[in-house]
């Protein structure tokens, strides 16, 4: 009797999304199977990885973080130019600490200014990040929306409590939202319905389920992903199909397992190896439960993950 | 079917406050309204009530009973104010619940048997929420045993089989339902009774009654005897007592496979068949589930 692999019957497929313009633009998405069951078929698409960048140099990153990109974390176009040129970068994410109210406050006008420098200057996909705080990015997303017309970005969070106007601007000047929704797979749901009826089209969607670091609870950001896959594959669930991104590179470098140095806790070993592997396991549970885009930091993380895709794919 | 009322609950905006200053006049209101609303028993909710709590549900007894002759439902987690409670009611009491947890089975457990009151059985277990169909069905052995042994017939045990919200865990609610239609054949002579709001719990105020009501449609395929709900959803109680029998069956055909016809439903059914589509989990809740 010859073995044969169980197969899922699956009835949907996830949208294809198109990110950024002309020859550069990236299209993720378009899986009719779950993650890298390449024996079941359908994955058009290898998850991307974006580098994301920073508006304003961090000041609470630890030293393995800051070492690769030394010189540039002043200067976003530079930063953005290094991440291309050095870590051959596929999709750059910039986020917009610069104008979180509880920090530095910049204003949209500022913080826009910084964007169109570096959408000007590289030639590949821009996601752009605000800090979740609704007024905020209300002010500041429509702005870089405006400003970027044309630019194709990816423009988010967009969160039920401020999706109206920032989606209509995104509409309007032709980006792509980011749904942000709190790891909850119905509220996922619902954002991406009121989103259809403001009218945005599902080809310019991309989900946030909302994500956080090994040891911060990403067992249940797996849990919401994978129900969320299931629902679109296999329950026709035309409103959850949709591809997935995960914003984790800055849950995981945050963390106090990730910032403590060696020389305060020597049991916890070498500060650097752990902040990658920590960044890249994180990374590879996400892409494990659906992720189509990861937001990630430090090269060797990348590395790292771009091998273990390239393993996964490769019959 | 059997209604129990729900409205007079500690947590409401209303009741909360007349409790706490032993006003009676909203409460003998309230008690009023929801019997001529034409439910059978009211709930007199009182919450864990840990400091004179015996107090409180004695004199909630009264002020009621003082109004109604409707029977009453003695809902608290305090044995001692469910003890008070029994003393007080004029007629027999359901007490609102007997569980698998020590303190429940050691101290109320006897009342029940002492003062000839029926109980809700409620499949809570020593580890907590059941997980499935199974699970639910070992509690409900375990906790009848424990009513027999000490005399208690199951025609006295009102089993509750625990109902979640829809936005919690879909699942949850398909084993609520797998539970119901194993009942007779597991407890024989058991009564079966459920929280039916909390299926809504946490959706939007104004949709609330939609799922209500087509979960206590879907929970009428498997004979429920009794259910705890909101006196004041006519709508609901005339689908409780049988003068909505196209409904019903629109929902307990869909149950058995039959998807209808869409196009050929009024309105209301079409919002009935919806509601059924996201409570059997075919269809994935969202807060917009009526206007997909």
């Amino acid at each position: 009797m010859v073995f044969e692999i169980p197969k899922i019957e699956y009835s949907g497929q996830i949208k294809k999304v198109t990110l950024g313009s002309d020859n550069s633009a990236v299209t993720v998405g378009g899986e009719t199977s779950y993650p890298f069951h390449l024996f079941e078929g359908g994955v058009p698409n290898l998850p991307r990885i974006a580098m994301e960048i920073y508006d304003t140099p961090p000041d609470d990153w630890p030293e393995a973080a800051l070492a690769p990109f030394e010189g540039v974390i002043d200067d976003p176009v530079n930063w953005a130019k290094k991440c291309i040129d050095e870590y051959n970068a596929e999709m750059i994410c910039l986020q917009l600490l610069s104008t979180d109210p509880n920090g530095l406050d910049r204003s949209a006008e500022e913080a826009t200014a910084v964007v169109k420098k570096v959408v000007d200057a590289i030639e590949i996909p821009l996601i752009v990040w605000g800090t979740a705080n609704h007024e905020k990015d209300t002010e500041v997303l429509r702005k870089v929306c405006e400003v970027c017309q044309g630019k194709r970005l990816v423009i988010g969070p967009v969160e039920e409590g401020d999706y109206k106007k920032i989606a209509a601007a995104a509409l309007g000047y032709d980006h792509t939202v980011i749904a942000s929704s709190p790891i909850d797979i119905n509220l996922a749901k619902q954002l991406n319905i009121l989103l259809g009826n403001l009218g945005i089209p599902e080809e310019h969607i991309i989900m946030d389920p909302t994500v956080s670091s090994i040891g911060y609870g990403i067992e249940y950001c797996y849990s919401v992903m994978e129900r969320i896959r299931m629902a679109a594959l296999t329950q026709q669930d035309d409103k959850l199909q949709l591809p997935i991104i995960c914003n984790i590179a800055k849950e995981t470098w945050k963390t106090k397992e990730v910032k403590t140095p060696e020389t305060e806790e020597p049991k916890l070993g070498d500060a650097k190896k752990r902040g990658i592997l920590m960044e890249a396991m994180s990374a590879l549970v996400l892409l494990l439960a659906g992720g189509d885009v990861v937001v990630m930091r430090h090269p060797e993380a990348i590395k790292l993950i771009r091998e273990i895709i390239t393993e996964l794919t490769t019959s | 079917m059997i209604l129990v009322g729900e409205n007079i609950n500690i947590i409401s905006k209303t009741i909360g406050p007349a409790l706490k200053e032993r006003d009676s006049e909203p409460i003998q209101k309230m008690a009023k309204d929801e019997a001529s609303a034409g439910v059978d028993y009211l709930d007199l909710n009182i919450g864990p009530a840990r400091k004179a709590g015996d107090e409180l549900m004695a004199w909630l007894v009264d002020t009621v009973q003082a109004v109604t002759d409707k029977l009453l439902s003695l809902d608290t987690t305090n044995p001692v104010a469910t003890e008070a409670g029994l003393k007080a009611c004029n007629s027999r009491a359901l007490i609102n619940s007997v569980s698998l947890q020590p303190e429940r089975l050691e101290k109320v457990l006897p009342m029940v048997k002492q003062y000839d009151a029926d109980m809700i059985g409620l499949l809570w277990g020593i580890e907590g929420m059941p997980r499935d169909a199974n699970e639910r069905c070992m509690l409900a052995v375990d906790l009848v045993y424990r009513a027999n042994q000490l005399g208690i017939p199951n025609e006295n045990i009102w089993i509750d089989p625990i109902v979640t919200p829809i936005s919690v865990e879909i699942n949850q609610l398909k084993a609520c339902l797998d539970f119901m239609s194993m009942l007779t054949e597991i407890a024989p002579g058991c009564k079966s009774i459920v929280g039916l709001s909390n299926v809504s719990n946490g959706t939007p105020s104004h949709l609330r009654s939609y799922l209500n009501r087509t979960f206590l449609a879907m929970l009428m395929k498997h004979d429920l005897h009794s259910a705890i709900v909101d006196s004041f959803d006519e709508e609901l109680i005339r689908l409780a007592r049988g003068e909505m029998p196209e409904i019903v069956s629109l929902v307990h055909n869909m149950m058995d496979g039959n998807m209808p016809d869409m196009s050929s439903l009024n309105l209301k059914q079409v919002e009935y068949a919806k509601t059924v589509r996201v409570l059997n989990g075919e269809t994935l809740y969202s807060d917009s589930w009526l206007e997909i």
